[in-house]
């Protein structure tokens, strides 16, 4: 319990300090809702073009699927806030050097290297996010808003996911020195989950909630707001959730023994 | 001006050789960039057209069935990889940053046409090695494709190169302006992502956006050049395209040019 | 002779924003900011003559790098007018760039990637060289300093001192007449220093170009320099020769005191932070 004060405390001073820095540079709150504003734009258009050709696509009709669209923006909006900036640089640090300086500090090594930077100008994503989100949700004819009660526990699961897979190969840069290509194929990788998960093939679809965990990120999310509650693929997610942890923790260690330090 | 003009060539000539031969250096990148990439893209988009069709419960879509939109993803996902500019800009906005670019402006040749020529280069060679997808797929899945319409659609993408230089120029010159420009550039390609049809054949929307979007010098970069080589445009538009490519490159040049100008003489040559 | 670089109230200011401290302020600042100028270098008027090389000395911020870089065009003046072989230099005109040379110790400006043979046939290119003369010159140059063997290797594979001689015989390809040296020994070795000035001494008497150089490095400016160009807080406060400096601070100096150079220039730093 000391333990977790003392990180919850760590993450508060690390998160004001992130927002401190990032006032500085004034333009980049407005760059980073605008970049994004053209990605959401981009993702609803095409489905709303698509839409006007087909009645479906996968399960779901239009109404359904800007709320699918809505919990993607959300939860890559809370993506870019906590993690974005983090795991986007790791490589970097790795090779500056920068990795020495945190491991010589007296806390959780994957903790920092996850956490340090929070990227406070997302916080204008969340909003825009989260406005589509409720109208999309305004639009769905008899919509059960209890349902939302899901997200407490599925989103964080989404986040988990997202982070573990983003988190293993940005640590094989502690191995390889070198990952810049893995974060291009991630790129890709993280497009999948940013479709239905009904459109894929069955195999498809149950590599994406196991293996490679990008349906949990909104596919699960979105169903849970949308179809009658499956308890078990719910259990799963969660189970699933901890046993990433379990991993990266694993993983990180494992990188870390591997790793020659750059200065070196 | 015969002399200067071939001085010029040859040292253009020898950047685009540059970048040919520093990119082939890390294989693995290269690899990973012009094939593996990509063939993910590909089969992503093909995978939804897939959806498409099985909801739409049809056989075709604006006249098409479903083999022109699957060739429209395969070819359209190699086009995008050519016209679209990450590294480059990159570099030149970070060189910007930095203050490396002393070591540019000190010669006697523009920054302009020293990244111009290495684009070049570098989306030539990458062109011909990410060919074997398209062509090994449009041969197995027996997908429609008008080959001998092949050198004009290039010729169209290669014009829009110009363009897509003029625009990274413009975001770098910015550099000099205000710091951190890097989400420029992704908020631009967000933007082309849509707009040069990459991610569906522009002619699937509505009216009056539909016109636009296709008069607009963007669309040469993918929906112009695919549409034309997988038979869903005539030679016409193709015209239309060179020309509103041209009126692109001379607004953003212009643009640019004042740009730079101003830029470099506020400019206080950072780093040592 | 003839007089090659000429400045007349070179001036050059900066402006800064001003970071504050803690959370309220940074937000305060996000919404209205606080701009300071500094003068970088104020109204410079000097003159230089050909084939003499020039030691530019001046504490870190005095105004060194500011008026190297605005004679070989890299900033533009506030301020004032400057002619180097007759052109502005900030108007970069290809005539004048083909010229001359600058190096920054701290940068590189050879291609990473590639092998400085591979750069250096890029540079003829750039500089429209003949590509056999430019090799033959490769080929001497890098005889004067004792590297022939690491042209074919990457330069990221070169230890800092061969990368410092390779980025030399780069500055040095076209055969420039104005040569701007920015620290062109730092954070090399004795041995390598050594070669280095030995190298510009005789590169010097063989072709006769006009250097400005900065060095930290008193020995470099005590052997090569013919003036010296003493610069404090954005004024020239000293031209002339190095033994008349010597002189005439050791006529300043209480009588039985006899200091060299070295001395005289670690007096004349302390002072000037002493002010500050």
């Amino acid at each position: 319990m000391k333990t977790l004060l003392k990180y919850l405390g760590l993450y508060k001073a690390m998160f004001r300090a992130s927002f401190i820095a990032d006032l500085e540079y004034r333009v980049n709150f407005l760059t980073r809702i605008v970049t994004d504003i053209f990605w959401y734009i981009a993702q609803i258009v095409t489905f709303e073009v698509l839409f006007h050709h087909t009645q479906y696509i996968g399960a779901w009709n239009l109404e359904q699927m800007r709320v699918f669209l809505g919990v993607v923006f959300v939860v890559d909006a809370l993506y870019m806030i906590i993690l974005s900036e983090n795991l986007d640089q790791f490589s970097e640090k790795v090779r500056k050097g920068d990795l020495d300086l945190l491991l010589a500090k007296p806390a959780n090594s994957q903790f920092m290297i996850s956490f340090q930077k929070a990227c406070t100008p997302a916080i204008g994503n969340l909003v825009i996010a989260t406005a589509w989100f409720v109208y999309s949700l305004m639009q769905m004819p008899n919509f059960e808003w209890l349902r939302l009660l899901w997200l407490i526990i599925l989103i964080p699961c989404g986040l988990v996911a997202l982070y573990a897979m983003r988190f293993t190969m940005a640590s094989t840069a502690v191995i390889f020195a070198r990952s810049e290509n893995l974060q291009f194929i991630w790129y890709q990788i993280y497009r999948l989950g940013m479709r239905p998960d009904s459109i894929y093939v069955p195999w498809l679809k149950w590599f994406l909630l196991t293996a490679l965990p990008v349906g949990v990120i909104a596919s699960v999310p979105a169903k849970a707001l949308l179809e009658p509650p499956a308890f078990e693929l719910f259990a799963w997610v969660v189970i699933l959730a901890g046993i990433l942890i379990y991993l990266t923790n694993k993983f990180w260690k494992f990188a870390l023994k591997s790793y020659s330090s750059a200065s070196s | 001006m015969k002399k200067s003009f071939a001085v010029f060539w040859k040292r253009n000539l020898a950047f685009a050789k540059l970048a040919i031969v520093s990119n082939l250096e890390y294989r693995l990148n290269y690899f990973v960039d012009a094939v593996l990439q990509p063939t993910l893209t590909t089969g992503i988009e093909i995978l939804l057209w897939f959806a498409v069709f099985r909801g739409a419960a049809t056989t075709e879509i604006a006249g098409f069935s479903r083999e022109y939109y699957l060739a429209y993803a395969l070819w359209g996902a190699f086009f995008a990889r050519i016209c679209t500019s990450w590294m480059y800009e990159f570099r030149m906005i970070q060189e910007i940053d930095s203050g490396s670019i002393n070591a540019i402006l000190t010669r006697p040749m523009t920054y302009y046409e020293y990244y111009f020529s290495q684009l070049m280069g570098y989306k030539f060679i990458t062109t011909i090695v990410s060919m074997v997808i398209p062509l090994l797929a449009i041969a197995i899945f027996n997908l429609p494709t008008k080959f001998e319409r092949l050198p004009l659609a290039f010729a169209l993408e290669f014009y829009y190169l110009i363009l897509v230089h003029s625009i990274s120029f413009v975001i770098a010159a910015s550099a000099f302006y205000l710091n951190k420009i890097y989400s420029f550039t992704g908020a631009k390609n967000l933007a082309l992502w849509l707009l040069t049809g990459e991610l569906f054949p522009l002619d699937l929307m509505p009216e009056p956006i539909r016109s636009l979007v296709i008069a607009l010098p963007f669309s040469s970069g993918v929906y112009v050049p695919v549409g034309y080589l997988t038979g869903r445009l005539e030679i016409a538009t193709v015209w239309q395209s060179f020309l509103s490519v041209t009126a692109g490159i001379v607004i953003v040049n212009a643009f640019g040019a004042i740009l730079w100008k101003k830029g470099l003489k506020a400019y206080t040559g950072t780093g040592a | 002779m003839a007089i090659v670089i000429e400045t007349q109230d070179l001036t050059r200011v900066y402006k800064s924003y001003q970071k504050p401290e803690g959370f309220t302020n940074s937000l305060k600042g996000f919404f209205k900011r606080q701009y300071q100028h500094k003068v970088a270098l104020d109204k410079t008027t000097l003159q230089i003559e050909s084939g003499q090389i020039v030691g530019l000395v001046g504490a870190n911020g005095a105004g060194k790098t500011t008026l190297l870089k605005m004679l070989s065009g890299l900033v533009t003046p506030s301020g004032g007018d400057a002619r180097v072989l007759g052109y502005r230099p900030w108007e970069r005109k290809n005539e004048f760039l083909r010229q001359i040379s600058i190096l920054l110790g701290q940068k590189n400006q050879l291609w990473w990637d590639i092998s400085p043979a591979d750069s250096y046939s890029l540079l003829a290119r750039v500089y429209d060289l003949d590509p056999q003369a430019a090799r033959k010159r490769v080929e001497h140059l890098a005889e004067m300093l004792q590297c022939t063997h690491v042209l074919h290797t990457q330069l990221r594979r070169l230890s800092l001192g061969e990368r410092m001689k390779m980025e030399i015989i780069g500055a040095l390809l076209h055969e420039p007449q104005v040569l701007f040296l920015d620290e062109p020994t730092i954070g090399l070795d004795i041995v390598a220093q050594e070669t280095i000035r030995e190298f510009l001494d005789q590169y010097v008497k063989e072709k006769a170009p006009t250097i400005i150089l900065t060095s930290h490095y008193m020995d470099d400016i005590a052997k090569l320099a013919d003036k010296l160009l003493l610069i404090s807080k954005g004024h020239i406060v000293y031209q002339g020769t190095v033994p008349e400096f010597v002189a005439k601070s050791n006529s300043e100096l209480a009588e039985n005191e006899e200091v060299d150079f070295e001395e005289v220039i670690r007096r004349f730093l302390e002072t000037e932070s002493r002010v500050r």
